[in-house]
């Protein structure tokens, strides 16, 4: 917040002294954003990381939303910013997922290929922690990670609607605004989604 | 389709994977939740800091724009004036008539010479009289 409080200020000293109404009009718009920005950064961060099952890439790709969101769409009515962001990280993991698929498939043809640094497996990522955790926790774990490996298996559309309903619970116009579709279409993809899920996880206990 | 599951977190099932998808997003790792703040930070650097430029860096350009407009909307004649003439160059025509010394008065009735017409036509009336009488 006191990082916030600076930049605001920061935006304030840049505006004559005369312009007291245009300068309180900034600061608010500005901290509407940041809240805004802070209401979503989570939830953003865990759809985009489902999706491309990379963390550096996930926060990258919640970066870029928050700066285009930021830079082009602060002005648009505030209720439109939640839809706007969300397609912007959408397409934004689309973005990766072609870069990875298009260099997958270039790797692949050459034959001197070795083992690619970033694809190297971290050891201190595969070792297993010693300390024991609590049941409870253990159980959520597991169900978490099995829930995470059935939606990242979902079409992409059935993927999009039931994250953005389910877990950001936005309603069926916002999402459709999200996804760029029809109310019906969002609800045929959830609902697809809920029977996919369904399918794999059996009613599972948390 | 049921009616239950079109309604986000309307079934038993729909609200178990939302308690589980909000929890993980509740415990996310220290790291990562301060790198979720510098990105937001970021961000609304980057608008603070343009917002304020683009108006400076428009203003010159505007107040060019509106000089330009007004000079031109003062100096550059619109319509007809009421004292322009309406034949083209006549004006430099009308000089030559006035100066011109050779060419018939103007002012015509000043400079007639009545008594000439008055004794030519006497002439003429004497010289018909006799010639009719004698």
């Amino acid at each position: 917040m006191a990082a916030f409080a600076s930049l605001g200020n920061q935006t304030a000293d840049l505006i004559p002294s005369g312009k007291a109404h245009l300068r309180d009009t900034t600061q608010d718009a500005t901290r509407a954003l940041e809240a805004f920005l802070a209401s979503v950064e989570r939830k953003a961060f865990r759809i985009a990381q489902i999706a491309l099952r990379h963390e550096a890439d996930a926060l990258d790709v919640v970066q870029d939303a928050m700066m285009q969101l930021s830079s082009r769409y602060a002005s648009r009515p505030s209720q439109e910013w939640k839809p706007l962001f969300y397609r912007i990280l959408e397409n934004r993991v689309r973005d990766v997922q072609r870069r990875r698929s298009v260099r997958s498939r270039v790797m692949s043809y050459l034959p001197w290929r070795g083992e690619d640094e970033e694809d190297a497996v971290d050891p201190v990522a595969l070792a297993v922690d010693q300390a024991p955790l609590p049941p409870a926790q253990l159980e959520s774990d597991e169900a978490m990670a099995a829930l995470e490996q059935a939606i990242a298996g979902l079409p992409t559309r059935q993927r999009q609607a039931f994250l953005l309903r389910n877990f950001e619970g936005m309603d069926v116009a916002e999402t459709a605004a999200a996804m760029k579709c029809s109310a019906g279409s969002v609800k045929t993809h959830y609902f697809r989604a809920l029977q996919a899920l369904r399918a794999k996880l059996g009613e599972f206990r948390t | 389709m049921s009616g239950g599951d079109t309604e986000a977190g309307g079934s038993e099932f729909e609200r178990r994977t939302r308690a589980l998808l909000v929890q993980s997003a509740d415990e996310l790792p220290g790291a990562v939740r301060s790198r979720l703040t510098q990105a937001r930070h970021a961000a609304l650097a980057t608008r603070s800091l343009r917002s304020p430029s683009v108006t400076r860096r428009w203003m010159p350009l505007g107040a060019a724009v509106a000089a330009v407009l007004a000079l031109l909307i003062v100096y550059v004649p619109h319509g007809r004036s009421p004292l322009e003439s309406p034949v083209p160059g006549a004006g430099l025509e009308d000089i030559e008539l006035l100066t011109d010394t050779d060419a018939m008065p103007l002012n015509g009735d000043q400079d007639v010479d009545y008594d000439f017409y008055e004794w030519a036509a006497a002439e003429a009336a004497g010289a018909a009289g006799p010639a009719v009488g004698s």
